[in-house]
């Protein structure tokens, strides 16, 4: 049960800098990035072609991938995301479902189909682990995947909190045209939120190819995972996304611990407990508080019929 | 024309293929035309659609398509000959895009505009199901491999007992019953404790083995651990590595979905597992040589099932190749270490020839099918025999037991030598079995 707790929780790790990203982007923005989770990939692939073709470290590698995904992120708010913004909720939801697409095929063209794995190429870090107690063992990358989710969830607090962008960010997401009428440059602030989520995403990818396999195809399953993060944590909320990761992950550890079939099962089910729970919250919240809400049916149903007639 | 067909489905068109393209349209065109009345009178050809996955998730599977096509055309250029008239061969090629809606499609396409006499498909069931379903419904007459024979069957609604349901598809390859009889030799080469720690998925093909092979392994005296069917995806298996560890599980077998085996192993290691078993035999994962790339050191020694290797002893009458020509063509064209699916997909070729060959007439749909029935061909994963198969429609080959290890020498990271053939006793051996030993 304690192993479990504690491998659910550094999993949790990994989902929170999966997540992060997405959190960002609408928190700031107001934008369903459907592509996020292909983006991930696209990061992965970046740091493999940094190591296999480019020579270097898995390190340096991956500090290098950050900037360009960066730049990639900017680029795409500046071309694709702002241009969809203002058309309603379902532009940017097909846009990002065809990037999702193309960056699919693209990276199927560039890389083929075959599995890779940045694993091998950091040697046993990939599979050694710390002896605990109680015959409970750490895996050392886990470990350090959960160390650098919680070291840039706190870098972005900072830069968040202390800096002039992120003072920006912060006003542009609680009110856009405040912002704007105090002289903060909505769209320039899009641009870094996106910048900032896609090298989160391209991170978060090279991760997931340290522990795992990746595919030009993998991306989507990790956006559910982020998006049931996100979820759980509050969408917008920065620790929410941390908080929201590790239940996600313990969730799924204690529930394979209650049947093997249970892990992602138990992973849904709490997903979908917080959506319903904030959604009754909100709609509690539109009918003045949980008591009134639980009465609702009553005082609201005759209003109702009344209005239905001519 | 067949070279169209073949270029319009590959996704990378580089300089090198249109300058090859290009030479083999002069080449075909400076044939005297005495020497092509075949491929001129469209009544004296042969056209067999050749369906598999060339792009997508699965289109590893097809990548040696181009390099055996070449051979097949080159060798097949006289033609085939039945009875007393000899036919021309076209091969259309078709590309499910790893997608068996798309799979069912593109056969429907080739039967209703290519009018192909004949259709060939392979790898996975996700592949091979659909397209036999579009033949069995239109009356195409269909061979198919590399697909565990009971998915193909059972899974298209054949029932146990009952005569065939299906007219017009056939099928060869290996299934349960192959595995039953491989690992229990394979298991008997390194001394264990016999416990054998299973790791199936809830999909199509980890039930199917829980309820087929594991009450076979029990019977071979084989004490199985089973923690329980769990999904796809799932990224902390601490619940099942503790299982085995408590058990004591010196045997660790798996039918996982691929990717979910490295994210299973490494943690394996890190819990101590991997330090513990001595036997990894994996199926499904460990087909091809990236895949124990990706995993580096911790792949050293891992066990498996082959269902075609570069050493076998024989030789693809299509193509004109032995097994090691068959590897080493692959290996220089598409310059990656050779894969079991290329030598399988010679194989399809192989008996289709001899299928068309034994017909009566291979313009009429029903001599064929019939010839089909009664196939026995040599191919280049051995006798394909269906006279003596397990159900109608289905013809079993065999596995051979190999083991992933560290490569002597270049220039690949990875050697598979031949350590069992109990289910497959006309391969040699190449090697001797090892206990799995972490990083080799």
């Amino acid at each position: 049960m304690l192993d479990a707790l504690i491998q659910g929780i550094l999993l949790g790790g990994y989902y929170a800098i999966l997540a992060a990203g997405l959190s960002l982007m609408f928190g700031v923005v107001r934008f369903i990035n459907l592509a996020h989770g292909d983006l991930a990939i696209l990061g992965a692939y970046l740091v493999l072609f940094g190591v296999e073709i480019l020579g270097l470290s898995p390190l340096a590698a991956v500090l290098a991938m950050l900037p360009v995904m960066a730049l990639a992120g900017w680029i795409m708010q500046r071309l694709l995301f702002a241009r969809a913004l203002g058309s309603g909720v379902l532009l940017p939801l097909l846009v990002t479902f065809g990037l999702g697409a193309v960056l699919q095929n693209t990276m199927f063209g560039l890389f083929g189909s075959d599995t890779r794995s940045l694993g091998n190429h950091i040697g046993s870090l990939s599979w050694s682990s710390w002896q605990m107690p109680f015959g409970i063992s750490l895996g050392k990358l886990p470990v350090i995947t959960f160390a650098v989710a919680v070291a840039a969830l706190v870098a972005l607090q900072l830069m968040l909190s202390f800096t002039k962008i992120g003072r920006a960010i912060r006003a542009t997401s609680s009110d856009p045209e405040a912002a704007e009428l105090s002289g903060v440059n909505a769209r320039k602030v899009h641009r870094a939120a996106a910048a900032i989520a896609v090298a989160l995403a391209g991170l978060a990818g090279a991760f997931l190819a340290m522990r795992a396999l990746i595919n030009p195809y993998a991306g989507p399953t990790q956006l559910i995972f982020a998006f049931e993060a996100v979820v759980i944590g509050g969408i917008g909320s920065l620790w929410g996304t941390l908080a929201g990761g590790i239940v996600l992950g313990v969730a799924q550890s204690l529930g394979s611990t209650f049947s093997a079939q249970w892990f992602q099962l138990a992973g849904h089910l709490v997903f979908l407990g917080v959506l319903g729970a904030r959604l009754y919250a909100a709609h509690a919240h539109h009918h003045g508080g949980w008591r009134a809400a639980l009465k609702l049916p009553r005082t609201v149903q005759p209003r109702a019929v009344e209005e239905d007639l001519p | 024309m067949s070279t169209d067909k073949t270029r319009t489905n590959t996704n990378t068109f580089t300089r090198r293929d249109f300058v090859r393209l290009a030479g083999g349209a002069a080449a075909i065109l400076g044939v005297p035309a005495t020497a092509r009345p075949a491929i001129a009178q469209g009544d004296d050809v042969i056209r067999v659609g050749f369906i598999g996955s060339r792009s997508g998730p699965l289109g590893v599977f097809g990548e040696g398509d181009p390099f055996l096509v070449d051979k097949f055309n080159a060798n097949m250029a006289d033609g085939v000959q039945v009875g007393d008239k000899r036919y021309g061969i076209q091969l259309i090629l078709g590309d499910t895009q790893s997608d068996p809606v798309r799979a069912s499609q593109v056969a429907k396409d080739m039967i209703n505009s290519d009018h192909v006499d004949m259709m060939l498909t392979s790898a996975t069931p996700e592949n091979v199901n659909p397209v036999a379903d579009a033949c069995e419904a239109a009356g195409v007459p269909c061979l198919s491999t590399t697909a565990p024979w009971e998915s193909f069957y059972f899974g298209r609604g054949a029932k146990p007992g009952q005569p065939s349901p299906f007219k017009w598809t056939y099928h060869f390859c290996f299934g349960v019953g192959n595995f039953a009889t491989l690992y229990a030799d394979q298991w008997s080469l390194v001394e264990t404790n016999r416990k054998v720690g299973v790791l199936l998925p809830n999909d199509a093909d980890g039930n199917a083995i829980r309820g087929l092979l594991l009450p076979e392994l029990e019977k071979a005296g084989f004490t199985i651990v089973d923690p329980g069917p769990y999904e796809n995806g799932t990224a902390d298996f601490s619940t099942q590595i503790n299982a085995f560890k408590q058990e004591g599980c010196e045997i660790f077998n798996t039918f996982p979905f691929p990717p979910d085996f490295p994210v299973f192993w490494r943690q394996a290691a890190q819990k101590g597992f991997a330090q513990q078993a001595k036997i990894v035999q994996m199926a499904k994962a460990g087909l091809f040589a990236a895949e124990l790339e990706a995993m580096g050191a911790l792949g050293f020694g891992l066990h498996a099932g082959a269902y075609w290797h570069k050493d076998f002893p024989f030789t693809s009458s299509s193509t004109g190749l032995t097994c090691n020509e068959i590897a080493a063509g692959y290996e220089a064209s598409v310059k990656k270490q050779w894969n079991q699916q290329v030598g399988a997909n010679a194989s399809l070729l192989d008996a289709a020839i001899a299928g068309l060959a034994t017909s009566d007439n291979p313009k009429d749909k029903a001599a064929l099918a019939a010839a089909l029935s009664t196939l026995k061909a040599e191919t280049a994963v051995g006798l394909v025999d269906f006279t003596s198969g397990p159900v109608p429609n289905c013809a079993t080959t065999g596995l051979v037991g190999v083991q992933w290890v560290k490569a002597a020498q270049g220039p690949w990271e990875f050697d598979l030598p031949i350590v069992s053939n109990a289910d497959h006793a006309a391969v040699p051996l190449t090697g001797k079995m090892t206990p799995y030993v972490l990083q080799g």
